[in-house]
């Protein structure tokens, strides 16, 4: 038993601290984030350079054959400088949907882009009605020929308007809460029928509102098995969980250390903020929230790694749960001990509390996430 | 990273479990017979009758991983009865700070279970400010022994204790952490008189000690005058990384379950309702997560690096979780928690509940109060400076 990285990882976790350091001033990434696009092409060159996109692919598909270990060891750096390129959408997301259902056909197709960077993916799951449920689907998907025939709307699909390529689950058969008759579709964002509507989100990431007209589909387009789609749906949320979670902790571990260092350079009644242990004792709690945050971090993603099934799922629910809770608390207490500087947008606390937010909201908050675990 | 316990980490968890298993108490066996013969039996094992004691003075020498399954598998087990006391307390600072005389004289008793220690530290005027306390250790003309006067309280098992290590004042013209010298003498002696405290729980564990003119031999002291204070902090962190009780607390949480279970409510039981289901549930993430706490402080530890960060909020988690615990099995007992001593009817488990809850609330006080530690962690952890305003 042991928590210490291996050499490469720990090279690996070197390697992507030195870049958020490099490109992830707040200034900078308050000028990306205010672009069109959301995020740096030069960036994201960088990162495909860097082999980071091939991490969690296996070697047979190209990639680096790296485990949610790995992408934990980057997403916590990442979460350090908030970092915008679409890492997430396109590797996590859509490169762990890809990597558990393509064919061999597909996968060369795609694969080798998604790892050069020059293709980039998103994932599309999120319904209206559904709230947190990824088996609640009323998008179609009817077989016509020898393909489909694609009609609906899927929401808040982080990284579509720069996707070269969106995965799409659709019910096949069944009813609209059934896990089974759910298929998944890779779907060409260009395709006639295909309607994006694209929009930041409070965390300065891009996401779109995406429809479906009567979108023709070959049967190529089909990823993974007819109807079966749902466990490759939920595998990939809780890869993405793990991910989310380590970013935040990332981010839980800057916003507490600012905290730390801002009270003890601001001095208010002829002493510093960080002198009166009220102020004290709330940053331990803060401290202690990241630690217990972090310790459940590595038991999920080592259970995912090496457990069963069954305890990884429940362990992915007591993350996102600790994670949603301690998210808030952190986020809250670091904006308030900072003061009114803690309400602009020019110190960084705000930034990270509106992405730990945001990260709550994806994938089921801390209250679904709790019934889950209790169930 | 490496969750899987290592083939050797498996064999010894099973010899743990095999010997707890061959020398459980049988009904009948004379208790106390039973006991020292766990006792000698352990010791024959290679110093499993003082797991945590280092080599050199007859311990096991274990990893952290032992350690670790040790303790998971004594949570379940049925252990004689021990105190912390002479094993846990004053033998580390014995081992370190004890001449080879006194460590010769008084480590047997304490590993053979013969002497019962009790801990003379905190005073009526001295808690959390420990250092602050006064009781009076004066050097005779002759220079042969103190004469020792003042008051202890909080004396765990002082009534049945054979010896009492205790931190007295020999200087007070210095700061209050210098000055504090560290002394060891027999209870059963003029002079000394144990008073009971009875706490809230309705129990009796905690007593006051009045010491009046108590002649101590100056042998009988450890270390140097004036400095017990530094032999004494070490030992508090020992005494804090021992109070997390994490093995303990998940093997009480699935009681608690089973306890909920067996509660009727409508047509199902108390386990069924969402709300209780729910605390249920979320203290069961924070006890998940304080496991996982504890194993990277134990990590750390096995190679061979100064507690983590991580390790300063065992104690604070670890308490409150047991205290959280001992809080919901009150919940489940209904009005029936209601019920002291005599209990009309109701589940088994409620007639204890409540005493068990308020005993709980000493956690977050004993061992350096829960304010105390969050002192501690942002000094020496966050490392906030104190202004000199």
């Amino acid at each position: 038993m042991n928590f210490d990285l291996s050499e490469e990882q720990q090279m690996l976790q070197d390697s992507v601290a030195r870049f958020v350091q490099d490109n992830y001033e707040l200034d900078k990434r308050t000028e990306l984030v205010a672009s069109k696009q959301g995020f740096s092409d030069d960036n994201w060159k960088t990162i495909a350079e860097l082999g980071w996109l091939g991490m969690p692919f296996s070697e047979a598909d190209g990639g680096f054959g790296g485990n949610q270990v790995d992408t934990m060891v980057m997403m916590e750096q990442m979460g350090k400088g908030l970092v915008c390129e679409p890492f997430f959408a396109s590797i996590v997301l859509g490169g762990g949907a890809l990597k558990r259902a393509a064919n061999a056909e597909q996968k060369a197709a795609l694969l080798p882009g998604v790892i050069d960077g020059s293709r980039q993916l998103a994932l599309a799951y999120a319904e209206l009605q559904a709230r947190f449920d990824l088996h609640d689907v009323t998008t179609t998907a009817r077989a016509e020929g020898d393909g489909y025939v694609l009609n609906g709307h899927k929401s808040m699909v982080l990284n579509a308007a720069t996707a070269t390529e969106i995965i799409v689950s659709a019910r096949t058969s069944g009813g609209q809460i059934d896990e089974s008759g759910i298929s998944l579709f890779i779907v060409d964002p260009k395709a006639d029928g295909v309607k994006l509507e694209n929009f930041p989100t409070v965390d300065g990431l891009r996401a779109s509102e995406v429809s479906f007209e009567n979108v023709a589909l070959t049967a190529n387009s089909l990823l993974g098995e007819l109807d079966g789609g749902f466990a490759v749906l939920n595998a990939t949320a809780n890869d993405g969980i793990l991910a989310l979670a380590a970013e935040a902790v990332g981010a839980l571990e800057v916003l507490y250390k600012d905290t730390v260092a801002y009270t003890q350079e601001r001095e208010q009644f002829d002493h510093p903020l960080s002198d009166f242990q009220v102020l004290q004792h709330r940053m331990v709690e803060m401290f202690m929230e990241y630690e217990q945050c972090k310790s459940l971090l590595y038991r999920a993603t080592l259970e995912s790694v090496q457990g069963d099934d069954a305890t990884a799922q429940r362990n992915v629910h007591a993350l996102k749960h600790l994670i949603g809770k301690a998210g808030i608390f952190i986020g809250e207490n670091a904006v308030q001990l900072h003061g009114g500087m803690g309400m602009t947008e020019e110190l960084r606390v705000g930034h990270y509390f509106k992405r730990l937010l945001v990260i709550d909201s994806q994938f089921g908050n801390a209250d679904f996430h709790l019934q889950k675990f209790a169930a | 990273m490496d969750i899987e316990l290592s083939t050797e980490d498996l064999e010894f968890r099973n010899e743990v479990r095999a010997f707890f298993e061959e020398n459980a108490y049988k009904n009948g066996e004379d208790f106390n017979k039973w006991r020292m013969d766990w006792f000698a039996k352990a010791r024959e094992k290679g110093g499993w009758d003082v797991p945590k004691w280092p080599k050199e003075f007859g311990g096991p020498g274990w990893t952290p991983t032992q350690h670790y399954i040790w303790e998971q598998e004594t949570a379940t087990a049925n252990l004689p009865w021990d105190l912390p006391f002479g094993l846990g307390m004053l033998a580390p600072v014995l081992m370190a700070h004890g001449s080879k005389e006194q460590q010769e004289r008084f480590l047997p008793d304490i590993r053979d279970r013969k002497v019962n220690w009790c801990q003379g530290y905190s005073e009526p005027g001295a808690g959390s400010d420990l250092a602050g306390l006064k009781t009076k250790a004066e050097l005779s003309a002759d220079g042969t022994h103190y004469v020792v006067n003042g008051t202890k309280i909080w004396t765990t098992m002082a009534h049945i204790a054979d010896w009492i290590f205790c931190l007295t004042r020999t200087d007070d013209s210095g700061i209050k952490q210098q000055g504090i010298t560290f002394l060891l003498f027999p209870m059963k002696q003029e002079g000394i008189e144990v008073k009971p405290i009875i706490t809230l729980g309705g129990s009796h564990s905690v007593n006051t000690v009045f010491l009046t003119d108590v002649k101590v031999p100056v042998e009988n002291r450890i270390g140097e005058e004036g400095q017990g204070w530094t032999y004494a902090k070490g030992l508090l962190q020992h005494e804090r990384t021992g109070l997390a009780g994490i093995s303990r607390s998940l093997v009480a949480l699935e009681k608690l379950k089973e306890q909920a279970a067996s509660v009727p409510r409508g047509n199902s039981t108390l386990m069924d309702d969402p709300a209780f289901r729910g605390k249920i549930a979320e203290l069961e993430v924070d006890l998940w997560a304080t496991e996982y706490t504890e194993l990277r402080s134990l990590a750390s530890a096995a190679a061979g690096a100064a507690p983590g960060p991580e390790s300063s909020i065992l104690k604070l988690k670890g308490t409150e979780i047991q205290q959280r615990i001992q809080k919901l099995t009150v919940e489940a007992g209904g009005i029936y928690s209601a019920s002291w001593g005599a209990k009309p009817a109701g589940p088994a488990f409620a007639k204890n509940g409540m005493g068990g809850y308020m005993s709980s609330r000493a956690y977050t006080i004993y061992g350096g109060a829960s304010e105390v530690q969050k002192d501690v962690i942002a000094k020496n952890v966050l490392q906030i400076k104190r202004s000199s305003k």
